[in-house]
């Protein structure tokens, strides 16, 4: 398929010379102009607004409708909150939650501190800088699929390289996936591990953009290491810090390739069970599509809630 | 710039419009599949065969990936000499390269009306299809002019595709499960691999010899993920006498001293014994990898595991044998067949029969055809699929002897002792699910509390069970 | 070295510094060497290794039984080619479209000010709230039949290139860049009489290629690396992505034919991103910054 290209050459056949604007007469040409500027404006826009109507906020309406209704046989019938009676009936329904809530924490922690962490200190190194930052990218590059699975591999207790080197170092093995304590941070492990490439390149072009007079005035108001970081370096990067901060939760709440394919989704006594495949299970594997929006909603809610806090908070700060 | 070139507003308005049109237009890509294009006159009745001379083209999913070459082989063979008797069928094979039906992507498939004209099946699957208003009633089309082996079929067989007096399907293969054992394992640790254990005592003490080879060689092994837990878990109630859904279908009828008594083997065995091997969350796949390389001794599985383990794993059949399943009160009984797609044109649901009854429903044809499994490497003399009765299962077990190329004894314990079979428990992959929980707490967690484990699942059983 | 960094030079020049600073180096280097190239040298050698070897415990560090038959087996086994080429299909033609549609979009909000233009961005923005997979009910039910057009877009690229689109952030991104434009480049543009397309064409698209470099890069790995909306629009098994592609073919081959898959899986993507790692790396971090 051909994708249709902007040429200017193609924008269609006689090419009068449009009215100057200062030309304009004032009165009624001035709202045939507004109307015209206003039309143009939204010929732009309509191809993506179109995209977004039908596949995106349609959607988002459907979702709340189908959280109200159940299908029976072809036939589909409103059934009040039976299906949120449902979801929050499920003894897996506090479970998930928990474990959404851990992930994110797990996740923040690894995924938006060590990559901020590790970007501070490769700026700081006089070469080998391309080296570094070309390792910490690859794996972004490989198929997620093809990551998960080679993690699988590395995770195995019996053949695995990991307890292999565990053991080389003198310390327990561990069942990795297997065990419920800490099924979930091996999944941040490998997850970390698959994205953490594109965080730290922006955190370390972020940080080139430190004027280094700020750090010399630090210097000289005596300021050690952990102040400078503190006092310069943060502040100096806080715009960007926030959006990652702000990707990296939305990104959080949309795992569902690791523990999918790590730990079949559930993972050891449900300790990897998290609301989205919850969602899934619902939907896909129990076909019951109602219960599945019913849980998404209140996702989304949760979510529209923080993210309400999150631009509050961000504009208190501007001010 | 060449500013003294001006384009027109309208004319930007008109090109990202049109752009945004063609997009959605040219979605054009239509939904149904019905264009086979039936030349032919084809008899209105629809009891009548298919008329050689109709023009109609089907497409079928589950034919075998490149990776079982000698069944895609096999396949095209039968497609090129079904098409000597109708010429005019073009049969469209699908393939999968993993496991042919996935439960997500069959419902998907089934919400989208996307199956293909005639679709594989597992028997659970009927109410899910029915419910989506999926499937052809094919009552009409099914008789003994048009399956003429249709009075040897099983009876149980064919009713796992029946709902009322309605026909929906007809049935590929069927299994029964029961105890698989690695003999080369069985005989390094000293046991005898022509009796394979027959009580959970005694797969206990058999695992624990096995593993004692050392080696990270497991003694037995059992899935905990992606509904496969479930499922065996069941099988195993079912092997003790216990039951997974009570009498009214209504309430969970696990969680009593049979239940617990299972679950608190398997922990012995994997936490005392350590006979059960270090990975778990295992899935379907898992353990044949496991035991075609020597590092499983027992698990349980139906006799066609052994066909996707040396096709596709590249293991050496002889290593294998069956026991009936320990226990032997009752076993799980399965299978799988082909669907119609609903609302296809009549002479599609007369070529879709002929041709499954060309390659799954003829004696000494298609997938009996015996003497060709044999000259293509395949494993001739397990003892399923089976669902003959009557002249076709003489005719069928004389055929399967006569060309069998494996060690028929190696079976001989599992074909001698029936155990009554059982099926399926009703709302199967939502009890499954559950059920996972269950195993990956048994196996995963060495302090697990297996009351609690079977508390919780029952209470979630019920739940399910009490949805409409 | 010319930028001035958290660490004074002074510091560094002194012994004690360098010693510490060779150390440290030392220890990341190789740390990151071992955890990245680590894990690639693992996948990459347990190709060769045989179906007993590959699951040996201890494992080996250098394969003993070299089996290279297991990369012929495992690209016969997964028709890679198709796997591949339907994925850059889907990855290039979704680029395609984000490309007009959105950078058209991005113009209009920045630029041409449509009337309800900050409403239409809120309600484009709040999406990015929203996890994909929260929607992924209602949007696959949408996909079975697209309103007012009466459409099943199911097995077909549609399905994957319409709802890519859909990207919040790719519009924040662009729409923030064209802000930055300055104003009196394209006031004299339009005193000129040019149209607003003419104007985005020869000014604002040749500035911004940083930007629409990001934007590609974004397009093409959300699809490149997509798998659960995929594996539910695209069942057909020959319309498949890679990644799907691997995913169902996981349980169906021995582990070492598997891991040898996933190894030639991963060769085309890495082999195109070094050689043109300067331009992804450059763009990716240049832009998104001035976004």
């Amino acid at each position: 398929m051909a994708a249709p290209s902007l040429t200017p050459s193609k924008a269609g056949p006689p090419r009068t010379p449009a009215p100057r604007r200062t030309e304009t007469p004032p009165g009624g040409g001035r709202f045939t102009l507004a109307l015209r500027r206003h039309l143009t404006a939204h010929a732009f826009l309509i191809g993506a607004v179109l995209c977004f109507a039908v596949f995106s906020w349609y959607p988002m309406i459907r979702e709340f409708f189908l959280a109200f209704q159940s299908t029976e046989n072809g036939r589909t019938v409103w059934v009040g909150l039976d299906n949120f009676t449902t979801v929050i009936n499920d003894p897996a329904f506090w479970q998930a939650w928990r474990n959404t809530l851990w992930f994110t924490v797990l996740a923040l922690l690894l995924g938006f501190v060590v990559p901020f962490v590790l970007a501070l200190v490769i700026n700081e190194f006089r070469h080998g800088q391309g080296y570094l930052r070309l390792l910490v990218y690859l794996p972004v590059m490989l198929p997620p699929v093809a990551a998960v699975l080679l993690f699988q591999y590395l995770y195995d207790p019996g053949y695995g390289l990991l307890n292999e080197l565990l053991g080389l170092l003198h310390l327990p093995e561990q069942q990795w996936l297997q065990d419920a304590d800490i099924a979930m941070v091996s999944l941040v492990i490998a997850s970390t591990w698959m994205n953490m490439g594109g965080a730290t390149l922006i955190y370390l072009a972020a940080l080139k953009n430190i004027p280094g007079e700020l750090y010399e005035a630090a210097e000289l108001d005596g300021a050690g290491l952990l102040r400078k970081i503190w006092h310069v370096t943060v502040p100096q990067t806080r715009l960007v810090l926030s959006l990652m901060l702000l990707m990296q939760i939305i990104a959080t709440m949309q795992v569902f390739v690791e523990p999918f394919l790590l730990t079949g989704g559930a993972g050891p006594e449900g300790s990897t069970t998290t609301v989205v495949h919850l969602i899934y299970q619902y939907a896909f594997n129990f076909n019951d599509y109602g219960a599945a929006a019913a849980l998404g909603l209140m996702l989304l809610v949760l979510l529209a809630g923080f993210s309400a806090a999150y631009v509050r908070l961000s504009r208190t700060e501007d001010a | 710039m060449p500013s003294a070139r001006r384009v027109r507003r309208s004319g930007a308005a008109a090109l990202v419009c049109a752009l945004t049109l063609t997009a959605l237009a040219a979605c054009g890509t239509s939904s149904s599949s019905g264009d086979g294009g039936s030349g032919g006159s084809g008899s209105t009745d629809p009891a009548a065969p298919l008329d050689p001379k109709t023009k109609v083209s089907i497409t079928i999913d589950c034919m075998p990936p490149a990776a079982k070459k000698a069944e895609l082989k096999q396949w095209k063979e039968d497609v090129a000499a079904f098409n000597k008797i109708y010429p005019n069928v073009r049969i469209e094979g699908r393939s999968t390269p993993g496991q042919c039906l996935e439960p997500p992507r069959f419902t998907a498939m089934l919400k989208a009306k996307s199956q293909p004209d005639v679709f594989y099946t597992y028997f659970t699957d009927l109410p899910q299809v029915l419910s989506e208003d999926g499937a052809e009633d094919i009552t009409a089309y099914v008789n003994d002019k048009t399956v003429p082996a249709l009075k040897d079929i099983d009876p149980d067989v064919l009713g796992m595709l029946k709902r009322g007096d309605k026909l929906y399907g007809l049935p590929t293969s069927n299994y029964t499960m029961g105890l698989m054992i690695n003999r080369k394992l069985f005989q390094r640790a000293g046991l005898d691999p022509d009796s394979p254990p027959r009580t959970w005592a005694e797969v206990r003490t058999a695992a624990k010899k096995i593993a004692d080879l050392g080696n990270g060689i497991a003694g037995y092994g059992d899935y905990s993920a992606g509904n496969n837990g479930g499922w065996h878990f069941t099988a195993q109630m079912y092997s003790r006498g216990g039951d997974i859904v009570d009498a009214s279908g209504k309430k969970a009828a696990f969680n009593n001293e049979i239940g617990r008594q299972l679950a608190k083997d398997l922990h012995a065995m994997r936490w005392e014994d350590g006979s059960m091997g270090k990975t778990q969350l295992l899935k379907w796949g898992d353990l044949q990898k496991q035991i075609a390389s020597d590092k499983l001794g027992m698990f349980l599985a139906a006799p066609d595991n052994i066909a996707y383990m040396v096709q596709q794993l590249g293991a050496d059949y002889d290593n294998f044998g069956m026991g009936p399943i320990p226990g032997g009160k009752h076993t799980l009984a399965g299978g799988n067949g082909y669907m119609i797609k609903k609302g296809i044109s009549p002479d599609k649901i007369k070529a879709g029969i002929a041709w499954l009854n060309f390659k799954f429903t003829t004696v000494g044809k298609g997938q009996f055809d015996w003497a060709r499994t044999k000259a293509d490497g395949l494993p001739v003399g397990l003892p399923q699929p089976n669902f003959w009765q009557g002249d076709s299962k003489r005719k069928d077990d004389a055929e399967r002897a006569r060309n069998a190329t494996m060690n028929v004894e190696a079976f001989r314990t599992f074909t001698d002792n029936p155990v009554p079979s059982k099926p399926e428990p009703p709302k199967a992959q939502e009890i499954y699910k559950i059920l996972d929980n269950v195993m990956s707490g048994i196996l995963t967690n060495e302090d697990a509390d297996v009351d609690k484990l079977l508390d919780t699942a029952e209470q979630q059983v019920d739940q399910v069970l009490a949805k409409p | 070295m010319s930028t001035r960094t958290l660490i004074s030079p002074a510091q560094l020049a002194r012994p004690r510094g360098k010693r510490l600073y060779r150390a440290v180096f030392a220890l990341v280097t190789g740390g990151f060497t071992l955890a990245f190239l680590g894990p690639l040298y693992w996948l990459i050698s347990s190709g060769f290794k045989d179906a007993q070897e590959v699951i040996r415990t201890p494992p080996t560090l250098v394969p003993e039984s070299f089996t290279p038959g297991n990369y012929s087996q495992a690209w016969d086994v997964m028709d890679l080619s198709t796997l591949l080429l339907n994925t850059l299909y889907y990855a290039f033609g979704a680029l395609a479209f984000q490309l007009v549609l959105d950078v058209a979009a991005a113009y209009s909000l920045s630029r041409l000010r449509p009337l309800f233009g900050k409403a239409i961005l809120g309600m484009m923005l709040a999406t990015l709230m929203i996890p994909a997979t929260v929607l992924v009910v209602p949007q696959y039910l949408t996909v079975l039949d697209v309103p007012v057009v009466e459409r099943n877009l199911l097995n077909t690229p549609w399905a994957i290139w319409l709802p890519s689109v859909t990207n919040a952030f790719n519009i924040f991104l662009l729409k923030r860049f064209f802000d930055s434009v300055p104003k009196e480049l394209l006031d004299a543009a339009a005193m000129d009489g040019a149209s607003p397309l003419r104007v985005l064409w020869s000014i604002v698209l040749p500035i911004s290629r940083p930007v629409l470099g990001v934007v590609s890069i974004f397009a093409v790995v959300g699809v490149w690396k997509d798998f659960l909306w995929p594996m539910l629009t695209l069942p057909d098994p020959a319309k498949q992505t890679l990644n799907v592609g691997i995913y169902s073919l996981s349980n169906g081959v021995p582990v070492n034919v598997l891991i040898a898959a996933l190894t030639i899986a991963s060769l085309p993507a890495l082999i195109i991103f070094l050689i043109f790692q300067r331009n992804i790396m450059s763009g990716l971090t240049a832009g998104s910054l001035k976004g």
